[in-house]
């Protein structure tokens, strides 16, 4: 009893000085932009030109307002941006047009711009409190592009004119631009396309192919840095088929109403993108020759919007060896331990709280343990990924979805050693303590709790230990911790920026094994082999 | 029957069942004050059932037990067992307590002082021949079968109860140590003024130990006599080829 009583007030020590220190658990959904304290918060979702425009945003409020900003990059995708804005944990973020007509409010295409942009700020506005800044001046639509070699030999640089040669054409193309409607199929319709060979390719494939000249034809985002790379040829939409992606700030109007100077600085970026340009740009994210933050210092300086860029003195990944790269982003990665720490300690503190009165209460009603055991290890059976996704429109993005999904993975193993302790807990001494006169409540408390402490602690260690692993996705919602090394890593494709949160992570899931393991030594009773 | 008169433990009409299978059917049966009945029988023959009606760790379908002449049912079961000396197959010893501890169960549940505990528990430690400062302090599990069931015993005796339960109490045991334990039950019984209630199912055992025998078979008494009685004049085929099997291999 006195070692588990130990074991919490070592928990919530714990957990309470990280939660201090970081200070990022708990929601910041309250009051939007309400306290002066409160910084702007910026997402991103997890590709390279939205965290670039998102950066750019950021350092250009920066610089032309009063106004702190917490970036919270790489959040997976749309539905996450959206929710995130929508709930108040962020204020904005870069989205396009086309992806807020089709994808967010479900409506048909539509090809004429101004009825897309007007659309999408009329029904942002009604539903959500939402407002569209005007367009960069770029889109990232969707587009047919050519090897340069064979734009060359056939002479074509529209779709017009690809209609008629395209038989002898062979096309790798995105597996869902096949099937769409406002793909494949569609193009065939209008501009009479029908490829010699098509083969479905997963995105990035696609690029490898056409530079190594196995397919001559392929879809794009327009500005794609790859497209830039391997010097393809995009083609004319001369008949307007493909609905328009145009890249705008989408803010909260309640952020808008209480920092009117958001929309001034932001105004300057309006129209002075250009597909070209974020080609080069996305290019150089893609290769790693510089940073976010650096690209888009330059990006700004090239635009005139700020004085020329000061290089920064920080080395990328690439040009540092592993050891020295973790000893530039110590500070860094110390934080997202940190936060990492917080996210695990404080939802397995949840689920003790929650599961060991379940579990132990459940010995007295043996009759519900196993569909109640069923029922928690059916949470379990959810992917990572969904389960936090499911989190989103509940509780939005941040901490407080991924506490709630950490709690509930760790809630089975607590649960079911509590109840397998506790219920097993040597029989004869348990059933001759109950015959000898001990109430219900001694042989629990002086009996089988007693008894059944190692096997309960060992449920706790299981749970932490999934949870430090699992805590590595709360980066997608926006949630900090290791994972956010590891996420931002595999989009740069670059093992030493995985490893610099992969490491710490599994040092951490080490050490926190190492200490309840201890702790489990200890209130193993004496007098009860090992 | 007049308040003198009265059994020690009485089971007036008691039944039980269990998931509609009876594991005692209707039953009378009445111990004395100091008398020591065995009660024998394969698994599922309802002498454990007997014995946990006994304390209340089961309560009867139907009918009636009684301490004294008194209905237990009034009884808060809680204070009844705590005056019931209580010991179970492989002793049950409280495997993170001490020896003291252990054998301090019941009076420190009745909240005697503690000075008074310890002295006890040296007391009944001395009693079952072990060595409080040698014993006192260690734990159960290194101990040998025999000397946890002193313990156990022990422990039952420490509140100085006027009824004692034992549930198979040296089944787990060799057979030297078990022979030897049951030499020195007898001598303890024979210092102490108990009822006793012994479940077994060696018939040696309950030759040796009981005043009576009660013979139990699918939830029924067969037959319930003295050790003498029942060899002489077995009552059912069952008890006379108990009788038969038992003493043609020997053992006696």
């Amino acid at each position: 009893m006195r070692g588990r009583a130990r074991v919490w007030v070592l928990a919530g020590v714990l957990a309470a000085s990280v939660v201090g220190a970081t200070g990022r658990v708990g929601g910041q959904e309250d009051g939007p932009a309400k306290a002066p304290a409160r910084p702007l918060v910026l997402v991103s979702k997890n590709f390279e030109e939205s965290r670039l425009l998102a950066e750019m945003f950021a350092q250009l409020i920066e610089r032309e307002t009063t106004l702190s900003v917490e970036r919270r990059f790489n959040l997976a995708g749309t539905q996450v941006c959206l929710e995130a804005v929508r709930t108040g944990a962020a204020d904005l973020y870069p989205e396009y047009t086309g992806t807020g007509l089709v994808s967010i409010l479900g409506l048909p295409a539509e090809t004429d711009r101004a009825k897309v942009l007007a659309t999408v700020r009329r029904e942002f506005a009604a539903k959500w409190d939402l407002v569209w800044l005007a367009p960069l001046g770029f889109e990232n639509s969707f587009a047919i592009a050519l090897r340069q070699e064979t734009a060359q030999r056939l002479g074509v640089t529209t779709l017009s004119g690809l209609g008629p040669r395209s038989k002898e054409l062979r096309a790798g193309l995105g597996l869902e631009f096949v099937q769409r409607p406002d793909g494949y199929p569609g193009l065939q319709e209008t501009y009479g396309l029908d490829f010699g060979e098509v083969r479905a390719l997963q995105h990035a494939l696609k690029y490898q192919a056409a530079g190594a000249g196995e397919i001559d034809a392929l879809d794009v985002y327009t500005t794609d840095g790859e497209i830039a790379r391997h010097g393809l040829v995009v083609l004319d939409d001369d008949r307007r088929f493909f609905p328009p992606y145009e890249a705008a700030p989408l803010v909260r109007g309640a952020t808008l109403r209480a920092h009117p100077e958001i929309a001034v600085a932001l105004a300057r970026l309006a129209g002075v993108l250009d597909e070209t340009r974020m080609r080069r740009w996305n290019l150089a994210l893609q290769e790693q020759t510089a940073t976010v933050e650096e690209v888009a210092e330059q990006a700004l300086a090239e635009l005139g919007l700020i004085d020329a860029a000061v290089r920064s003195t920080e080395s990328s990944a690439r040009d540092l060896g592993l050891l020295p790269y973790l000893w530039q982003e110590r500070a860094e990665l110390w934080g997202h331990t940190l936060e990492h720490l917080a996210l695990v300690l404080v939802s397995l503190l949840l689920a003790a709280v929650v599961g060991l009165p379940l579990g132990i209460g459940l010995e007295r009603h043996p009759r519900f343990a196993e569909p109640i055991l069923r029922a928690i290890g059916l949470l379990q059976t959810i992917p990572s990924i969904a389960l936090l996704a499911f989190m989103i429109p509940l509780l939005g993005i941040g901490a407080r979805p991924a506490i709630a999904a950490l709690f509930l993975y760790a809630l089975l193993p607590i649960v079911r050693n509590a109840y397998v302790g506790v219920s097993e807990a040597d029989p004869v001494a348990s059933d001759s303590a109950w015959a000898l006169g001990m109430t219900r409540g001694q042989v629990l408390r002086e009996v089988r709790l007693p008894l059944a402490a190692p096997t309960i602690l060992a449920g706790i260690r299981t749970a932490a230990v999934i949870n430090v692993g699992t805590a590595t996705l709360a980066a997608f919602i926006g949630a900090g911790g290791l994972g956010v090394p590891i996420v931002s890593g595999i989009q740069m494709a670059n093992a030493t920026v995985i490893l610099s949160g992969a490491l710490p992570a599994a040092g951490l899931a080490l050490i926190v094994d190492g200490v309840l393991a201890a702790i489990e030594r200890n209130v193993r009773p004496k007098g009860v082999r090992a | 029957m007049g308040a003198e008169a009265a059994a020690a433990l009485e089971l007036a009409g008691v039944a039980k069942q269990f998931g509609g299978h009876a594991a005692l059917a209707r039953t009378d049966l009445a111990i004395a004050r100091g008398e020591c009945l065995v009660l024998i029988g394969e698994s599922g023959s309802g002498k454990s059932t007997v014995l946990r009606l006994l304390n209340r760790l089961l309560a009867p379908d139907s009918g009636e037990v009684r301490h004294n002449g008194r209905s237990i049912a009034a009884v808060d079961p809680v204070s009844l067992r705590r005056a019931i000396g209580y010991v179970p197959q492989d002793g049950g010893l409280l495997p993170h307590w001490t020896v003291a501890r252990n054998v301090g169960l019941v009076p420190r549940l009745l909240e005697w002082d503690s000075s008074r505990v310890e002295a006890r528990c040296a007391e009944m430690l001395r009693f079952v021949d072990l060595d409080p400062t040698a014993f006192g302090r260690r734990y159960p599990r290194t101990l040998s079968g025999g000397q946890r069931q002193r313990v156990a015993i022990a422990r039952a005796l420490a509140a100085d109860p006027s009824v004692v339960l034992l549930d198979e109490p040296f089944g787990a045991l060799d057979a030297l140590s078990r022979d030897a334990l049951r030499q020195e039950f007898r001598r303890w019984r024979a210092s102490l003024e108990k009822t006793i209630v012994l479940v077994t199912h060696d018939l040696t055992e309950a030759f040796q130990l009981g005043d009576r025998v009660a013979v139990l078979r699918a939830g029924q008494i067969e037959q319930i006599a003295t050790p003498t009685e029942l060899r002489a004049r077995p009552a059912t085929e069952y008890v006379a080829r108990l009788l038969a099997v038992h003493f043609a291999g020997g053992v006696e």
